[in-house]
């Protein structure tokens, strides 16, 4: 036996016996009964069969149609050449464009028409000649689903499908399957019209300057908004399919001439390696595809906005869309993005660079301003000046609680005041989290629960989290703030500083699909003024060297040549 | 893009970062008691007598690229010489760092924490050590390029800030003791260029191993301003019979900083900054010693390693039953120490040199 389970039967954590419901588990061959670890279930999908009856049996086991009120079935006759074979048309309802569906394929797929009367077993003339009286005439045999697809569906994406798999995928997503008897073949026929969002203004990342547009769920739709805004051939989106189960279509983009090959490969790569049973949103996806770590930043950039993202598809970035998500992923990201803003670009230099040096300073603030407080009235109270450090015993006179567990209560008081505004239907959270700020703020002070001065603390450190334009980071600093008390507590600056070395080393530490997360400035490298200040927008000649573009120039040394 | 290597802009802030905390917390009072008032021209001659070493390094390395001391002795004596230098580099980072770890703990225990025993002030180290070495090699030397500037500023600003304190007059008598303690005793000041020690270890870990030469002579010369610096601010600030019974002295300098009636007492920003620069410090020592370990031993991993060398690091710095003892251990041992083993490396260099001569 070894040490370990020597500790953990020793010390180790027993269940008491209580009554727990569970579903039945074969634990030596878990694939036999779990339908999820069944890997063999795609594969094994069948194909289309001749016999239009088998078909249907099939469409009704698979989709349960006995219970699934919204997959419908349409069965009729299909005249071709004047001979009528059984068809089935299998779809969705409310994912299809009815009208379409109507004139453009049961229409002529059922009505006779005089193109339509010729004897099925009349073989087409393709051409015609006349030597020595003697008619020599070229003849193509009749091949029924050839001429379903060329002339009685008048639609512009059709495709000829063998198996159920794809028949399938295209039906959920929006598409119609024709069926028709004595054809081992199935066609999919492209009439999505389901009601879907329109292009709307960003929600998240409001800019004043700049477009606003934003994504959509639709990913056909996000895709055009990027080949709208990128106005070129070079601009790559490939097509991959994530879920076992939801085969939820996700799309990698990038600029075939910009973009690292090396970096597409890693991002296809880890994309095309997940065994998972779905995938409903981009931000499931941006965990599945970085490997944790113990700070929780994020490491991939979020954008809900197509000018941004196709900015950084220009610098050399790599962008997964994912159909029903409204949000861009762009990778990698390394520190300094997540505290940039689309709208920098859109600004004059000396504007933007104020506002990212606030929002640094915001940073530090989230991170640090509330454990500094407790350091200082804690441990350092000569750094405070004489006249400011008698404010603040004063204030304090009536609170009989230590510094620690007033700014804790506050804090806390704090993140649940956000996330109840957060939770709250929208018209009440403004007014949930101004009542909560102010009338349990004022009451806490009147009350001689906490100190004026920390309520300051507390909004400043509440305000200057929402000054970072990335959710998720901002998140991060919200909470690693805790930490920051608590060794701020413990050993004053002192605590902050180990900290702070702890903090810096983990974050050293990590790495963006391979680039350092501190990049440029640790490990420290010429980012030809790609660093976290924007240079004048003449100076940016160059794409981050960090992204080992393939372009390394953006423009010319002489961009404005009026000028010159 | 290498993650894996070090930059050399990162390489000159490592042998930095290994000097510059002994030379805040206590070396600039170690060497002001040794040369008395010709401590400025003590640490001139020393820095230049170190940059011929550190021209001798990169010269007797010349010969065998991309190889560090272990790998330079394995070829000069065989896998048991190598092994022998690679415990006494080992000991010697291991032996100063728990002894400087110590030192800086009591100064913290005497400032901040009068009423705690010094066994949690040290563990607090200890355990952040312990935390960032299970990281990869390369993150403190990142961590160090981010603080280090930092440290930098805070030395300067207590340079400047004190400017209206300074008495320039203390600098006489410009001989100090004398000729013979300046610049013959002053000479084991050699040892307070600790970072030395480090650049043996430096060839296989560069980018760019042609900058070596770069690296070192910049490194030292750094080293030698980044001493000036400090020595002179405690020079010009205190009487140097008072500067040397400080227990940090250059944290009382910062006492008498002022900006305005406002800003009259930030010393404990200067702690903070110095504490991570410690941090700094204390965890390269211990990731080179692991490195060094894992190539006598040929392993792959070298995580279990860390935690048995920190508490290693952990008992040592308990050892000394008082403050006077580590005080002796600073102004006496440490700098022969540091001496004997730059000269151990630049020995081992000469005769892997001749080595290779001899054999053609």
């Amino acid at each position: 036996m070894k040490v370990k389970d020597i500790i953990n039967n020793v010390f180790g954590y027993t269940p008491k016996n209580t009554y727990h419901f569970s579903l039945p588990d074969d634990s030596d061959n878990p694939e036999s009964t779990t339908i999820q670890n069944s890997k063999d279930d795609q594969k094994n999908s069948p194909n289309i069969f001749e016999n239009i009856d088998t078909n249907l049996d099939y469409i009704k086991t698979k989709y349960n149609l006995l219970i699934n009120s919204d997959i419908v079935t349409r069965n009729f006759i299909l005249n071709a050449r004047g001979k009528q074979y059984k068809a089935l048309l299998l779809y969705i309802d409310g994912m299809i464009d009815s009208q379409a569906l109507n004139d453009f394929v049961l229409e002529p797929l059922m009505m006779r028409n005089k193109n339509n009367l010729f004897d099925s077993e009349q073989n087409r003339v393709i051409s015609e000649a006349v030597t020595n009286n003697i008619t020599v005439r070229k003849v193509k045999k009749f091949n029924l689903d050839e001429y379903i697809q060329n002339c009685l569906i008048p639609q512009n994406n059709v495709k000829k499908e063998t198996s159920f798999k794809d028949i399938f995928s295209g039906v959920n997503s929006g598409n119609c399957a024709l069926f028709v008897d004595t054809l081992p073949v199935c066609f999919n026929i492209d009439i999505k019209g389901f009601k879907q969002r329109s292009i709307s203004q960003p929600e998240n990342e409001v800019v004043i300057k700049g477009s606003h547009e934003a994504f959509v769920e639709n990913i056909r739709t996000n895709t055009s908004l990027l080949r709208r805004l990128t106005n070129n051939e070079n601009l790559i989106i490939e097509n991959v399919k994530v879920g076992k189960i939801t085969q939820t279509n996700c799309t990698v983009c990038y600029m075939q001439d910009i973009t690292n090959s090396d970096l597409i490969a890693e991002v296809k790569y880890r994309l095309n390696n997940l065994e998972v049973d779905s995938l409903l949103s981009a931000g499931e996806l941006e965990q599945l595809l970085t490997d944790n770590n113990i700070l929780g930043v994020p490491k991939i950039l979020v954008s809900e906005r197509p000018d941004n993202a196709v900015k950084n598809l220009l610098q050399g970035r790599v962008i997964v869309l994912v159909n029903g998500s409204p949000y861009a992923l762009i990778m990698p990201a390394v520190l300094i993005d997540f505290l940039s803003s689309p709208e920098d670009t859109n600004l004059k230099t000396i504007f933007a660079n104020f506002l990212k040096r606030i929002r640094a300073l915001a940073a530090f603030f989230t991170l640090l301003l509330p454990g500094l407080y407790v350091a200082i009235t804690s441990f350092h109270r000569e750094i405070i000046p004489t006249e400011l450090l008698y404010t603040i015993l004063g204030s304090r006179q009536s609170v009989p609680f230590p510094t620690i567990f007033e700014i804790i209560i506050m804090e806390i008081s704090f993140e649940i005041i956000r996330e109840a505004g957060l939770r709250v239907p929208s018209p009440i959270g403004p007014t949930l989290g101004i009542v909560g700020a102010l009338v349990l703020g004022q009451a806490a002070v009147s009350a001689g629960i906490v100190s004026p001065i920390l309520i300051i603390i507390v909004a400043i450190t509440g305000i200057s989290s929402f000054a970072i334009p990335d959710f998720t980071f901002s998140f991060h600093l919200r909470f690693f703030r805790f930490a920051f008390i608590l060794s701020g507590f413990i050993a004053g600056f002192i605590g902050i500083g180990i900290g702070i070395f702890v903090y810096l080393s983990t974050l050293c530490d990590i790495e963006s699909f391979g680039i350092p997360y501190t990049t440029p400035y640790a490990p420290a490298i010429n980012s030809k003024n790609n660093g976290f200040l924007l240079p004048p927008i003449w100076r940016r000649e160059y794409r981050a060297n960090y992204l080992a573009s393939k372009r390394e120039k953006k423009q010319d040394k002489i961009s404005m040549k009026w000028k010159f | 893009m290498s993650t894996s290597k070090l930059g050399t802009f990162e390489a000159i802030l490592l042998v930095l970062s290994i000097l510059a905390p002994f030379t805040v917390i206590s070396l600039s009072r170690t060497m002001i008691n040794e040369t008395k008032s010709s401590v400025l021209i003590n640490i001139i001659y020393i820095t230049i007598i170190c940059l011929v070493i550190a021209f001798l390094i990169y010269k007797l390395f010349k010969k065998f690229p991309g190889l560090d001391i272990l790998d330079i002795s394995q070829y000069v004596g065989g896998n048991v010489f190598k092994n022998i230098i690679g415990f006494i580099f080992i000991f010697y980072f291991i032996i100063t760092s728990s002894i400087f770890l110590r030192s800086f703990c009591e100064g913290l225990k005497v400032v901040y924490f009068p009423y705690t025993d010094i066994v949690y002030v040290i563990l607090l180290f200890i355990i952040a050590i312990a935390v960032t070495n299970t990281l990869g090699f390369n993150s403190t030397i990142r961590t160090t390029s981010i603080i280090f500037p930092f440290l930098i500023v805070s030395i300067i600003l207590l340079f400047v800030g004190n400017l209206n304190n300074f008495s320039f007059y203390r600098i006489f008598p410009i001989q100090g003791d004398g000729f013979e303690n300046t610049f013959l005793l002053g000479l084991t000041n050699i040892g307070c260029f600790a970072g030395i020690t480090y650049l043996y270890f430096l060839p296989p870990l560069l980018k760019e191993p042609k900058k070596f030469k770069y690296v070192s002579i910049l490194s030292v010369l750094l080293s030698g301003l980044f001493i000036i610096m400090c020595v002179a601010t405690l020079l010009f600030m205190f009487s140097i019979y008072i500067s040397t019974d400080e227990i940090m002295p250059l944290f009382s300098v910062s006492r008498y900083i002022e900006f305005g009636s406002f800003f009259q007492r930030f010393e404990s920003l200067f702690l903070l900054i110095w504490t991570i620069s410690f941090c700094c410090y204390l965890s390269i020592s211990c990731k080179f010693s692991t490195q060094i370990l894992k190539k006598i031993f040929n392993l792959k991993d070298s995580s279990q390693l860390i935690y048995i060398l920190l508490i290693l690091t952990f008992a040592i710095a308990l050892l000394p039953k008082n403050y006077s003892i580590i005080n002796y251990f600073e102004t006496n041992i440490y700098r022969y120490l540091s001496l004997a083993l730059i000269f151990l490396g630049i020995f081992v260099l000469v005769l892997s040199n001749l080595k290779k001569k001899a054999g053609g």
